[in-house]
């Protein structure tokens, strides 16, 4: 009887290859993002271009408009050191957050997807509680803990590292606050990404791994490290992309040092005396560099192979 | 009348009766139809809520005292506020295509919107305040010959420090260059700190700098800013690492030292001996207004003695009113209440248009990316 039915199974005639015809509801589910996307992201970013190359100006109000293309903005930033040299303190800064966050959130994400804990979500809500708080509230508060007479250099006080004449100034208004205080920011949207890659690891490849006598150090550096990289660099260029162009955090705890090159983009629209041309080219040159980026970076975002030796 | 007139007076109330007389002037209103029906026509025409393009804590945020009589007169046509940060912010909103019936620039714009065609010039007969404003100010809001601005708040760039921590050499701006107390120093966020660069250096007009002189004052500024701490722009911002003592010297506003004094801190609004540079706040009128009497009748209640002694005693500014007396006499003797030439020279730097703004202000946002 059962091969009876196997038999007829396997007469059954195979159904003829369908052609692929795209489905109507594709249209129906793509189109509203696709629109959306096309308004509210390509279009504002065309009108910037414009913007950047003269074709739109501010002409009706500051004189007789002049549209006409020119590369004039483009040529004076790229031969403005200043400018540039924003750019390349501002990419250190966002550098040196991505790089030390994704470190520490590493073993934090390898904890809570390979322990076994049954808590891991429990954790895991934890570590994206502050998000229930506003962000600037966030960002505020650190002022309260870093400030000359905040919770960190009253404890320093306290404990006789420094007197109150002279206390560590450079941890509010300064470089190391607009880190510090990116690095709280940003660390839950690290972690996510890393957890997600090291859960979904076929743990069998580790229990190969061991049996073919692989200490844990070899196992992780062979197996998990390689499988975990695709979130590794998601969870990288999520924080280097945003913070890159920051301007809230500088803005409230950067100080005259720790002013980035997004404030700039956002000064040289808003203040003074608007130069929206120069701003333009500010921004879509970060815009390219963003997208440089993620094109070099979007290679490693593929599951690499795990081998052998 | 025509018909279509009647059927409108038909349709007015006595609270809109009320407001007509109060328009036409009262007395136009008893006299006869004519006044009326030039009042009606205005009052009929602008519709709708005024729109003004404020500063922070000149709407409903804690000025609204200083408009609550205009509020009051024309309920159906209240004040819609929207907050500017600064000129440049009303210049982008504009641009925008946003559509304001006025707005208030400081006085160092007044040239640059007169010549914009941007506004129009207010007419004096619809403000009967006008006449209690201080001359010197309201002569300052005139471009060739019209009045394009109404003075209202005004106050000086002045030195704010704290006198337990900070022993100036002299009474001046150099104190926000002083090397001895890097890292407690705030600059503001503006193209004020060049012209006060241009000061110290003695420049004859510091408004005006020639090409080297600006490149002189680039290269000060950016030298002297690894001594800065903050840059702020918003005033609160500054209070709070003021009051916070992050900072100990700081360029600053009556407003400012009122809230430190406020905090019970050992402070000094320190007067430069290169002349304090002084500021007066200018009403100005959108050119496409659709509500230009209601404008007007909003820029009137501004410029009462009573709303200017609210501004005095609440943020304490000086008010244009010379009416207008605060109940501190520390801050009288701060603005020089009784001098009406306290804001110009020789007791003051009235600031003033600066030709060359656009130079101006990339050589500060190339300070501030140094």
């Amino acid at each position: 009887m059962a091969v009876e039915a196997r038999t007829e199974q396997l007469a059954e005639p195979r159904p003829r290859r369908r052609r692929y015809r795209p489905s109507m509801s594709v249209p129906g589910l793509l189109g509203l993002p696709v629109a959306w996307l096309a308004v509210f992201f390509l279009v504002p970013i065309g009108i910037v271009a414009g913007y950047s190359v003269n074709l739109l100006s501010f002409g009706s109000v500051f004189g007789p408009a002049s549209h006409g293309f020119t590369l004039q903005a483009w040529h004076d930033f790229l031969h403005s050191g200043v400018y540039l040299r924003l750019f390349w303190k501002s990419v250190k800064m966002s550098l040196l957050v991505s790089i030390a966050i994704v470190v520490l959130a590493y073993p934090l994400a390898y904890y809570l997807a390979l322990s076994g804990t049954k808590r891991k979500y429990v954790l895991l809500l934890l570590l994206i509680a502050p998000f229930l708080t506003s962000y600037l509230l966030r960002v505020l508060a650190w002022k309260v803990i870093l400030g000359d007479n905040g919770v960190l250099n009253s404890f320093f006080f306290w404990t006789g590292l420094r007197s109150p004449e002279h206390p560590f100034s450079q941890l509010l208004y300064s470089r190391f606050a607009v880190m510090l205080v990116l690095g709280y920011i940003w660390l839950p949207f690290v972690a996510l990404p890393i957890f997600v890659s090291l859960e979904s690891l076929d743990r069998g490849l580790l229990e190969a791994a061991s049996d073919l006598g692989a200490s844990r150090l070899t196992a992780f550096r062979k197996v998990t490290l390689p499988l975990s990289l695709p979130g590794v660099v998601a969870a990288f260029l999520f924080v280097f992309i945003p913070t890159i162009g920051e301007f809230v955090t500088p803005s409230l705890v950067g100080g005259a040092n720790g002013y980035m090159y997004g404030n700039q983009i956002v000064d040289l629209f808003e203040t003074g005396f608007p130069d929206w041309q120069t701003g333009s080219v500010l921004a879509i040159f970060l815009l390219g560099v963003v997208v440089l980026l993620t094109l070099v970076f979007s290679r490693f975002l593929q599951p690499r192979q795990v081998t052998a030796g | 009348m025509t018909e279509g007139g009647r059927e409108v007076e038909r349709r007015l109330s006595r609270q809109d009766l009320l407001k007509l007389a109060a328009a036409a002037g009262g007395a136009g209103m008893l006299a006869g139809a004519a006044p009326a029906g030039a009042a009606l026509e205005w009052l009929t025409a602008e519709s709708g809520r005024l729109q003004v393009l404020d500063w922070v804590g000149y709407g409903y945020d804690g000025g609204q005292s200083m408009f609550a009589a205009y509020n009051k007169r024309y309920p159906k046509n209240k004040a819609q506020i929207t907050v500017m940060t600064n000129e440049a912010n009303a210049l982008s909103k504009f641009h925008a295509g946003l559509n304001f019936d006025l707005f208030r620039p400081y006085i160092g714009w007044v040239k640059f919107f007169a010549q914009s065609g941007l506004v129009q010039p207010w007419d004096p007969k619809l403000i009967p305040n006008l006449k209690h404003l201080n001359p010197y100010m309201v002569k300052a809001g005139q471009y060739q010959g019209k009045q394009y601005g109404i003075p209202n708040d005004w106050g000086f760039d002045q030195i704010l420090y704290r006198t337990d921590k900070v022993k100036p050499k002299a009474n001046s701006y150099s104190l926000l260059f002083d090397e001895r107390y890097k890292g407690k120093i705030a600059w503001f966020d503006d193209i004020e700190m060049p012209e006060i660069a241009g000061l110290l250096h003695g420049y004859k007009d510091t408004w005006n700098q020639t090409d080297a002189q600006l490149k002189q004052t680039q290269d000060f500024l950016t030298q002297k800013k690894n001594l800065v701490r903050l840059i702020w722009s918003s005033e609160t911002n500054m209070q709070e690492a003021f009051a916070a003592g992050d900072i100990w010297i700081s360029y600053a506003w009556p407003a400012d030292y009122a809230a430190m004094k406020a905090k019970k801190l050992p402070v000094v609004y320190m007067r430069p001996k290169e002349k304090p540079i002084a500021w007066v706040g200018m009403f100005m009128l959108l050119k496409d207004t659709p509500r230009p009497h209601l404008a007007h009748a909003y820029v009137d209640a501004w410029s009462s003695a009573k709303s200017g002694k609210w501004l005095e005693d609440n943020y304490f500014y000086g008010h244009a009113n010379r009416l207008a007396h605060p109940s501190s006499s520390a801050l009288s003797k701060a603005l020089d209440l009784s001098n009406p030439k306290a804001v110009v020279p020789p007791f003051a730097n009235l600031d003033r248009d600066i030709p060359r703004r656009a130079e101006y202000e990339k050589l500060w946002e190339e300070v501030k990316a140094s």
